[in-house]
């Protein structure tokens, strides 16, 4: 391989590119229009929490306990109790047992189950438990030891609440790697279409250059957007080596990609055909972040949940090298093998 | 005199389909040589395994004496390829077109100025090739295609469907080529510019080379020479009469011609290299 000509061919493609209107637009645009989107997002979380509550008899004394910032509401069953602070409804739920008054009442402590959301605060799961206790008190008119039973459901992360914008953050930031898909593709399958890498090939420059080229251009492209729209939404404040080595595995995801959809595709509307159930199906995992429970573990079969999911962690959290490195490791080995199949199908057609 | 191209045995196959068959030639350097046949006699092919484009089931192919599969990239550095597809980075500009493959080249001292002005592109340098006529795309290409002085220039089809104009200033262009050294191999099915060009032509059909001589030896061995006549008949009607030329009785049906008809025009008329390939494969060069 020569450095120089890889230079002069990343260089061509990203002139390419950004002549492109369509591109230049989206690209320019895109970042434009995340940001805002992200900004328009509430920063901050609503001060009253919603606590969910099932009983399957009724506590009077339930309904007289009046903390500051909650509130709560009742559910009918414990499966529902469970369902709504899974999908976030409620940051967390109590469920008293059917004996619990006669118990409170004969000076025995039952036991209650609190349900928590996954990033819930422990200052929260104090709070729950205090009422809880109160609870106890103002039912027997002493003070009682209840046997409070915490399940966190779905992941515990134990960070702060996150306001809904940083929960979309690694969506957009997704977003924006995943599109260049689409510009890397076209580049690649106008190439092939007007026949300019016949021409190529015929200098000094090799298969090897053209490829590596095409990478860093595709790459440069994916990751430069991304990193700029995290470093502006403050996703690079807490972990940004972190993050940032994640949005370089992922925009190396772009490559394969776009070697392959530019492969099979034939034209420009056949790569934005192929492209869009790609990058669809890519970014079902980031949805799964920005909502809670509205997708199941299969996700995890698909390359883009451990970028997400190392995004979130790191930017959200600030999860280290060590809480994220199985992560980083699987999605590199899908880099390894996606960009090998798609360096070999583009051969083939190159061919 | 050195070979600047030289081919042995070289054959290709897409799929089970046999594109070239076995051929050899050789092309001396400085020369010219016209690479003729119909579409699909394996022409372009036997450009692109020449060219590195394309590795031979068997054979070998050798430029300025380095095996061309051994050595794609010394080979490519020399040579010059103007393509039968207009193959231009139509969002970019002529001299941005230029600068991109003298880079790829290592081409440092380039005035692309220059080499527009030398194909009729003046002034045109910094609009977007898309803007282009297709005479002025193929002029571009052609410009692309010397821009790095090669030593071996290939030119597939570089007048197919241009306007006179376009077609002159490429021809002039082949010849300034030579004049500068270059060896240039010129496929092509237009036969007359074969033969206004080409010090040796070949002719190609369906893989094979079946006939390679200059264009005076190929009308000798495979032409007729003749004597086109046009008389006015008893009846006053104009009608053609042909007398073929290198033959023993050709004095005497002259003399015959003159005495008993009343001629109105004579003219001597040469085979075309259509004429001889036709002869020789049965088949005209554009079906």
């Amino acid at each position: 391989m020569n450095p120089r000509l890889i230079g002069t061919l990343a260089q061509k493609d990203l002139s390419i590119f950004f002549r492109n209107r369509f591109f230049a637009v989206i690209t320019i645009l895109g970042i434009i229009a995340y940001l805002v989107f992200y900004f328009v997002m509430p920063g901050t979380v609503d001060d009253t929490l919603e606590i969910g509550l099932y009983s399957p008899v009724s506590i009077p004394a339930f309904e007289d306990i009046d903390e500051e910032g909650l509130e709560f509401v009742t559910v009918t069953s414990e499966e529902q109790l469970q369902q709504a602070v899974i999908d976030g409804r409620f940051i967390a739920g109590i469920s008293l047992p059917a004996d619990a008054l006669a118990r409170l009442l004969a000076g025995e402590s039952p036991v209650i189950n609190a349900f928590f959301a996954a990033d819930v605060t422990p200052e929260i799961k104090d709070a729950v438990a205090m009422v809880i206790q109160e609870l106890g008190y103002t039912v027997t008119g002493q003070t009682l030891y209840i046997d409070v039973s915490e399940e966190v459901l779905g992941l515990d992360l134990g960070g702060t609440p996150l306001p809904p914008r940083d929960r979309l953050r690694p969506l957009l930031a997704v977003m924006l790697i995943m599109v260049e898909t689409m510009g890397l593709a076209t580049l690649i399958s106008s190439e092939l279409e007007r026949r300019t890498i016949d021409a190529v090939l015929a200098t000094p420059a090799t298969v090897a250059d053209v490829f590596v080229a095409k990478g860093i251009a595709g790459t440069g492209l994916a990751f430069g957007q991304a990193a700029l729209f995290m470093a502006i939404v403050g996703g690079l404040d807490k972990q940004p080596l972190v993050a940032l080595t994640a949005l370089f595995l992922g925009a190396l995801l772009v490559i394969a990609a776009g070697f392959i959809i530019g492969a099979v595709a034939k034209d420009v509307l056949s790569v934005l055909a192929w492209s869009m159930p790609v990058i669809i199906i890519l970014l079902i995992p980031s949805i799964a972040i920005a909502f809670p429970g509205s997708v199941t573990g299969w996700v995890e079969a698909l390359p883009t949940y451990y970028l997400v999911d190392t995004i979130h962690r790191a930017s959200n959290f600030g999860a280290g090298w060590s809480d994220v490195w199985q992560n980083l490791i699987i999605l590199a080995g899908f880099d390894v093998v996606l960009a090998w199949a798609g360096v070999v199908v583009l051969r083939r057609r190159m061919q | 005199m050195n070979q600047a191209i030289n081919a042995e045995e070289l054959t290709y196959y897409y799929s089970s389909l046999l594109a070239v068959d076995h051929i050899s030639f050789g092309v001396a350097e400085g020369e010219i040589l016209g690479f003729l046949g119909p579409n699909g006699a394996g022409k372009t092919t036997t450009v692109r395994i020449l060219t590195g484009q394309l590795r031979p089931a068997s054979g070998r192919a050798y430029l300025l004496g380095t095996d061309v599969s051994r050595n794609v990239e010394k080979v490519q550095g020399q040579i010059g390829i103007c393509f039968e597809v207009t193959n231009l980075y139509e969002q970019m500009t002529a001299i941005e077109n230029l600068n991109l493959f003298a880079r790829l080249f290592g081409v440092d001292a380039f005035d692309a100025d220059a080499l527009l002005e030398r194909v009729g592109l003046a002034g045109r340098g910094k609009d977007r090739v898309e803007t282009y006529s297709k005479g002025m795309k193929q002029r571009l290409m052609v410009a692309r295609s010397i821009l790095n002085q090669p030593e071996v220039l290939f030119l597939d089809e570089p007048t197919a469907g241009l306007d006179p104009t376009s077609s002159e200033a490429i021809r002039r262009i082949i010849l300034e080529e030579r004049e500068r050294g270059a060896t240039v191999f010129l496929t092509t099915h237009d036969m007359m510019e074969a033969d206004k060009l080409s010090d040796r032509v070949a002719f190609m059909n369906q893989g094979k080379i079946v006939a390679l001589d200059t264009p005076h030896n190929l009308k000798q061995q495979f032409g007729k020479r003749a004597l086109k006549a046009r008389v006015l008949n008893t009846s006053g009607e104009l009608e053609d009469r042909e007398i073929v030329m290198d033959d023993p009785q050709t004095p005497q049906a002259v003399q015959e011609l003159f005495s008993s008809e009343n001629v109105v025009t004579i003219h001597s008329e040469e085979a075309t290299l259509e004429d001889i390939f036709i002869n020789i494969t049965g088949r005209a060069l554009v079906e």
